[in-house]
């Protein structure tokens, strides 16, 4: 047995089911240890869809994602998904391939050190420089993996040492996640106190809910409390949008009842959130008024931005289980909150026969509710966000920290496999999804149902948006008019395709979409001057949004 | 402008030494000088580190003690 052979036999043992990779000269002998293995290898077409599609199966799963590349140009083009990972807080496990030892620092042909390029976007890294320390890096690479705050770790693993004996050493074994701390009695006791005494509380939820798997718990905490919440867009879905106690998102693109009821809080209950600058707009004036309760697993995050009261450490399921008993007298702030929900509603009844992607959006989530949707970073985005169903944060996949374009089709890809009865919508922009359009033949070729909709405003729209409204007028670089034909392209790659011109058509062109068996893309033509609302301009306070001025009943700017 | 001298423990791990320099810039502090030194039983580095920046020294120290090789971090006021 030599290394590699070791590795995919740790690999089974670790009880990964799946990788997403793509072979090249330096990782040789991983591959032909994988040849006739029990391991699923997903082959893409470009090393970053690897990484995206690990990323999908592992948020979706909440397992750790598995990639693989050669070195040089095979471990760089994973950067882009590593770093994904690491500002989203996604369990990976990269590998790379890396030239002989002896030829490492030599500029050898495909050397990079993606050990050193690496390190700012992961939560550790191993270079294995011998067969010997292949154990302890593995069983620590998944250890770190799903530990605490999740994150992405790499193993680059020079060719030599995949050739290297390794019939000595012992089989792998799997060690368990390290448990978070138990939060302590006394901030416990403070969060309550200040909960029960407060006038107008409010509860902001982020992405670390699902990451500990507190989602239950949220839920039950709201509902005791029944606390009015709002979420972050990667807490989307940690409260159903149907739910009467949730305000929607807050922040640049938030709701304007989440982002008024922000403002004139007098209590912000943070739990698993990072005062993020999406969500906070200005941030010495944000939530002027409250005092914080931040309840989170990475101590890091505490005090970062925004100095807490009171601070809760540890794990969220053992805290929020505790809290869950204050019971404040806030039914005027309630009652405000919920009022102003209904008031800002939103409306779906655009004029005019073209395409309206919100309503396009809510009436796809309404046929699909139980999908995972993924989608990549723009205009698109946002209208997700906003006018999705979501139930649950697993099933809002979105790149929301680093905001990567491209990662909507190969997460989509991970978040197939991760399930392969789930239903899989990507939802994606004509600027996004030429990024990674590549992955169209690993679609088609493992013959995914994954459903694409494709929103076609011939922009870079969320730029363009800006340009518009914050650069006078002066649309640099962002006119895309001389797209591909999107519906060829997808049959390239044998894959069904739609078009959608009209808003007349949407019902029929989503059933088709969803009624299809293999992979499909609709591809929806929309209003080029189309934009998202409202809107917090750069620089200001989360009271200050702007509306659509077109819309008659927008307030005024603030 | 806060100047104070970081204290560490270092796993004596390939990168180590890098990590810790890296995210005390990359947090927004500027190295001020470094000394260290491998303890006798040979696994561990000490590293002094003097720096200087305008935020609060505990947000820094708490993205030292995440780092896997950092075994513990102390800050304290230079003179």
């Amino acid at each position: 047995m030599n290394g590699a052979q070791w590795l995919v036999q740790a690999l089974v043992a670790e009880g990964v089911d799946t990788l997403f990779g793509y072979p090249g000269g330096a990782i040789m002998p991983f591959y032909d240890a994988l040849y006739g293995a029990s391991l699923r290898h997903i082959l893409v077409r470009h090393e970053q869809g690897a990484a995206f599609a690990a990323n999908g199966y592992a948020r979706a799963s909440g397992r750790v994602g598995v990639c693989v590349a050669t070195s040089g140009p095979g471990a760089t083009n994973l950067l882009t998904g590593i770093a994904d990972a690491m500002l989203d807080s996604v369990p990976m496990v990269v590998i790379t391939g890396q030239v002989p030892t002896p030829l490492m620092g030599t500029d050898a042909f495909q050397e990079v050190d993606v050990f050193g390029m690496s390190l700012p976007v992961v939560k550790h890294s191993f270079l294995v420089r011998e067969v010997e320390a292949l154990p302890e890096a593995v069983r620590d690479a998944f250890r770190l993996a799903r530990s605490g705050r999740p994150g992405p770790v790499l193993i680059d693993l020079p060719k030599d040492v995949q050739t290297a004996d390794a019939s000595h050493l012992p089989p792998h074994a799997p060690a368990p996640a390290d448990a978070l701390p138990a939060p302590l009695h006394g901030p416990l006791d403070d969060a309550l106190a200040l909960i029960e005494g407060a006038q107008r509380p409010l509860v902001y939820g982020g992405g670390g809910i699902a990451l500990g798997d507190t989602v239950g718990v949220f839920r039950a905490f709201v509902e005791a409390t029944r606390l009015p919440t709002v979420l972050t867009l990667r807490g989307l879905g940690a409260l159903p949008a149907s739910h009467p106690l949730n305000l929607g998102m807050l922040g640049m693109h938030g709701t304007r009842e989440a982002n008024l009821a922000v403002q004139e809080a007098d209590l912000l209950v943070v739990v698993g959130a990072r005062f993020d600058d999406r969500a906070t707009g200005k941030l010495d004036q944000f939530a002027p008024r409250a005092r914080v309760v931040h309840l989170d697993g990475d101590a890091a995050e505490v005090n970062k931005l925004r100095h807490a009261e009171v601070a809760v450490l540890g794990d969220l399921c053992l805290a929020l289980r505790r809290l869950t008993r204050a019971q404040p007298d806030c039914d005027d702030w309630r009652a405000q909150c919920l009022s102003r929900k209904t008031e800002y509603a939103a409306r779906y009844d655009a004029p005019g026969p073209s395409v309206y992607a919100p309503q396009l959006l809510a009436r796809l989530s309404a046929l699909a509710p139980e999908a995972v949707v993924t989608c990549d970073v723009g205009q698109h985005q946002m209208w997700v966000a906003q006018h999705w169903r979501h139930t649950h944060p697993r099933r809002h996949l979105t790149s929301g920290a680093l905001g990567a374009m491209g990662f909507g089709l190969p997460a989509a890809i991970g978040a197939q496999l991760q399930d392969p009865a789930s239903q899989v919508i990507c939802v994606s922009g004509d600027g996004s999804f030429l990024m990674n359009v590549q992955e169209l033949a690993t679609l088609g070729r493992y013959r995914l149902p994954v459903k694409i909709v494709l929103l076609d405003n011939q922009r870079l729209g969320l730029v363009r948006q800006w340009q518009q409204l914050f650069f006078d007028g002066r649309y640099s670089e962002t006119d895309l008019s001389d797209n591909p034909d999107f519906g060829a392209l997808a049959h390239a790659f044998g894959i069904a395709a739609f078009r959608l011109e009209r808003a007349d058509g949407v019902e029929h062109a989503l059933h088709c979409l969803l009624a299809c068996e293999g992979p499909a893309l609709l591809h929806v033509c929309i209003d080029a001057d189309a934009n998202v609302w409202p809107l917090v301009p750069p620089n200001r306070n989360n009271a200050q949004m702007l509306f659509n001025p077109e819309d008659a009943d927008a307030p005024l700017p603030a | 402008m806060h100047r104070f001298q970081l204290d560490l423990t270092l796993r004596r791990a390939e990168g180590a030494l890098v990590r810790v320099l890296g995210t005390v810039e990359r947090r927004g502090f500027r190295p001020l000088g470094v000394e260290g030194e491998t303890r006798v039983d040979g696994d561990r580095w000490h590293l002094r580190l003097a720096v200087e920046g305008e935020r609060a020294p505990g947000t820094l120290t708490a993205q030292l003690a995440k780092l896997h090789d950092c075994l513990a971090v102390e800050a304290t006021p230079c003179r």
